[in-house]
């Protein structure tokens, strides 16, 4: 086999053609011990077609075996005559083969369950044929990519994005969600509403939605302001300007940022009742504007590798510090001011600990934080759930988009203003 | 001579120093404050100060009163306003302490310029060099203020409570609480008290939680970004923000979603019946070890796409020069990894994972909305669960049980144990910074 193509590695074709055939091979071999002994996939197949109310899944069989038949098809075709694209059209054949391989292990007992081919069954009935199948699906599909050049990555990465983004979406589902309840034995909705979400902002909701997302949006925006001017204020005079005590100021602002924030809640809600301001929204964002000034290590880190030679020019042509801070730092900051922007605000939209013990039983001041978690509460779960989803959906979008948006920044902010 | 003796009054008497200089006004408002100082002390400082030593006397009771001849309610002292307001007295006097040093220097500095012959700054260019040369005034004020009444003050507060008996016994108004010195913390790590028997399992649980959810994320992030920065993946932009849209999802919710699903009739079990790996429901948080082992995976979940993001940037900087040379030399990916890109990534990385490991062993979120510390145990003292930190743990103890000076005691714990990292991370931080730089 010293044939050579352009574009492909032909030294794992063998081991290419060995891993198909092992998988093709599966077919053949005993499927699951089911009642009546042991049956390959193909009989199994050609049983359910029998069967009148068949599991929908039953599908995903018969594409397993097509797929796998193809795939054997295109194998033995490239060992006659190697070309670029029928080794292509085999690696697109061989991923759907390993997919529905794959899917096969989640549907199998409702396949065979609902052919009535067998009672109680369990994955670990799967014999010898499945799982040679499901290896050497992978192993067949690893070794054809290394013949195409393909990244590899690509099956890690789609196994990976699966399990990422399954609560999501069943989060999503449940918010659109018509049955209501939190113990549903199925994953997709029977029926889709809206209803759910109207049912948050309804007037005559138990849940005063409107008002959480309203007290959580305040808070947040204020944050966002007030705490990243204190926070850039700040790490301005601690990366640009020297003075006695400096070393100090920040030696005891790190002290202080090992002791655990919420130790003292509760001195500073006694603090704040002392002032009057206990239970109400400004209470909150003066606790967090207060305390926002230990965050300044990134943008310090940031100011740091801003030339100084820019400053010192600046102060030549008889710049305050002031105008030197509002004219020529912050506009070469920009990432890091969206960075510190996104970072309060997003703090303060999710924050739990302090505004729960803040507001008690008060529930006009809830946030949303506090709110959804009251609702997740056991004895409320079963009756709110979807809407809780709802709730968590409305809550996270703006988030999700503030975060795919600005994601560069928050990149870049990161990694300092010199890049490499 | 003259100069002396002016800069000898101005240790007494603020300002006098500016006054004699021509700042009239700058010394005017320095005396003002000293001066307002003073009135406070006399009027309630010293009581204040002196009730701080006794965190009061009179216990709130039935007192006889004559003239009515009945017994009545008598409001006793209130222990925790006592030693609260005693602490605002404490704060204020290190804050009149340090404004004295500052009036000590600035008419000395005002003394020595007017010796030298020197135009020292009146009011109006005092005001003006807050936008220039005394800039850190302007904009520490706000930030200093802040940190000293919400931060400084409470932590002080927090701190001595360590030291009393405030616990669920001695709450006020009802009961006084007095001093005890260190015997919180020598019940709590010494003795077979239920507490110690609580207290030791739970620090463990804390210190294997923060080094297994620290490097799982982190070898997890890491080996994410590298398949996705690595050549021939096309849309790395899509695969990052599938990956960064549950880093985007506010930890709360997503944190409560993954709770629920993880329920005895959660989503988790029913699809795994369903899908047949199993015939009954999977205790995910209700048995002790299951709910640690959950706890770090979805902490893994949640973690990957922060480390995988940061990692991305470094990823990057590494020169690929590198990695062609190893290339031709004949290193498999495995060997690449493990010459160039581990070495270079723990030689960056080595602060950041230390911070994180703190910060984990304080990662109140995902314990508290996952799993809230259960499930239970009678082993424990109240409220503890099998997977409670020290934090939540500490929580739990403000919030529920009002034991207060156990929670203090926790809390001075943990920065103790913060404190022992961070101190490893700097002196490891500082042996780089004499290297020559990663090579």
């Amino acid at each position: 086999m010293n044939r050579t193509v352009i574009g492909l590695n032909l030294k794992y074709f063998f081991h290419s053609i060995v891993a198909t055939l092992l998988m093709f091979t599966g077919l053949f071999l005993p499927y699951a011990s089911i009642n009546d002994g042991r049956k390959n996939i193909l009989s199994i197949a050609l049983s359910l077609t029998g069967v009148n109310e068949k599991s929908g899944l039953t599908l995903f069989m018969y594409l397993t075996i097509v797929f796998t038949i193809m795939s054997f098809v295109l194998c033995v075709a490239n060992i006659i005559k190697t070309t670029k694209l029928s080794f292509k059209t085999w690696q697109v054949l061989q991923a759907c083969a390993t997919a529905f391989w794959t899917f096969l292990l989640f549907s199998s007992k409702s396949i065979l369950e609902g052919g009535n081919l067998v009672k109680g069954f369990l994955n670990k009935n799967l014999s010898i044929g499945y799982w040679l199948g499901f290896v050497f699906a992978y192993v067949a599909l690893v070794f054809i990519m290394r013949v195409t050049q393909t990244n590899r990555g690509y099956i890690a990465l789609t196994i990976m994005s699966v399990i990422w983004v399954f609560p999501i979406l069943w989060i999503v589902l449940t918010a659109l969600r018509a049955e209501p309840g939190y113990y549903v034995g199925y994953f997709f909705p029977k029926h889709l509403t809206l209803d759910n979400f109207a049912k948050l902002f309804a007037a005559d909701s138990v849940i005063p939605f409107a008002k959480w997302w309203l007290n959580t949006f305040i808070v947040a925006m204020c944050a966002c302001v007030i705490n990243t001017l204190i926070i850039l204020a700040t790490s301005y005079i601690l990366s640009r300007t020297r003075f006695a005590g400096r070393k100090a100021f920040m030696n005891i602002l790190m002290i202080i940022g090992l002791f655990p924030g919420f130790m003292s809640l509760i001195a500073v809600y006694n603090i704040l009742k002392g002032l009057g301001i206990n239970q109400s929204l400004f209470a909150l964002i003066v606790v967090g504007a207060a305390g926002a000034a230990m965050g300044y290590h990134v943008s310090k880190g940031f100011f740091d590798t801003i030339p100084r030679a820019i400053d010192e020019a600046a102060i030549i042509d008889g710049a305050s510090r002031l105008q030197i801070f509002t004219h020529i730092t912050l506009p070469l900051s920009k990432s890091i001011v969206v960075y510190q922007a996104l970072g309060a605000f997003l703090a303060a939209w999710s924050d739990y600990i302090f505004p729960s013990m803040l507001f008690g039983d008060k529930q006009s001041s809830y946030t949303v934080a506090v709110g959804l978690y009251w609702l997740t509460d056991f004895r409320r779960i079963d009756a709110y759930y979807t809407q809780f989803a709802a709730g968590a959906v409305i809550v996270a979008i703006p988030i999700v988009i503030l975060f795919v948006w600005l994601q560069r920044f928050y990149v870049e902010g990161l990694s300092g203003s010199v890049k490499g | 001579m003259r100069k002396d003796i002016i800069s000898k009054i101005s240790y007494v008497v603020c300002g006098a120093a500016n006054v004699a200089c021509g700042q009239i006004l700058k010394g005017l408002i320095f005396l003002g404050i000293e001066i307002s100082y003073i009135l406070f002390m006399i009027l309630t400082g010293f009581e204040r100060l002196r009730g701080l030593i006794t965190l009061g006397e009179n216990v709130q009771g039935m007192a006889f009163n004559e003239e009515l001849g009945i017994y009545e309610m008598s409001a006793g002292d209130n222990s925790m306003l006592i030693l609260l307001s005693g602490v605002v007295t404490v704060v204020i006097t290190i804050a009149f302490i340090l404004f004295w040093l500052f009036t000590i220097s600035s008419g000395r500095a005002a003394l020595n310029r007017a010796k030298e012959g020197k135009h020292n700054n009146n009011f109006i260019e005092d005001i003006r060099s807050l936008a220039n040369k005394n800039i850190r005034f302007l904009f520490l004020s706000v930030p200093v203020v802040g940190l000293g009444v919400f931060t400084v003050m409470p932590l002080i507060y927090m701190i001595l409570m360590a030291f009393t008996n405030y616990d669920s016994n001695h709450q006020p108004p009802g009961n006084l609480f007095d001093w005890v010195g260190i015997k919180n913390f020598i019940t709590l790590l010494s003795t077979s008290d239920r507490l110690s028997a609580t207290f030791w399992p739970v620090l463990g649980w804390t210190l294997i939680w923060g080094f297994a959810a620290t490097f799982s994320c982190y070898f997890g992030g890491m080996f994410l970004a590298m398949i996705i920065n690595s050549k021939g993946i096309e849309f790395k932009k899509v695969w990052r923000t599938i990956f960064v849209l549950t880093m985007a999802i506010p930890a709360f919710i997503s944190l409560r979603v993954v709770a629920t699903m993880l329920g005895e009739k959660g989503i988790f079990n029913v699809l795994l019946q369903q899908w047949g790996f199993t015939n009954s429901a999977l205790p995910f948080l209700s048995n002790g070890t299951w709910a640690r082992f959950s706890v770090i995976i979805v902490n893994f979940w949640i973690g990957v796409p922060v480390t995988m993001l940061m990692v991305s940037g470094i990823l990057m900087n590494i020169p690929g020069e590198l990695y062609e040379s190893a290339k031709i030399d004949g290193a498999s990916p495995f060997m690449m990894f493990r010459k160039i890109t581990f070495p270079y990534m723990w030689f960056v990385t080595t602060p950041y994972l230390i911070s994180n490991l703190i910060s984990n062993f304080n990662n109140f979120n995902t314990i508290y909305f996952l799993t809230a510390g259960e499930p239970l145990t009678l082993n424990y003292y109240k409220g503890a669960g099998k997977t409670d930190l020290l934090v939540t743990w500490l929580y739990k103890l403000t919030k529920d049980s009002n034991d207060y000076n156990l929670a203090a005691t926790i809390g001075i714990i943990i920065f103790v144990i913060s404190a022992i990292f961070t101190l490893v991370s700097f002196s490891r931080s500082n042996a780089l910074k004499n290297e020559e730089g990663f090579s």
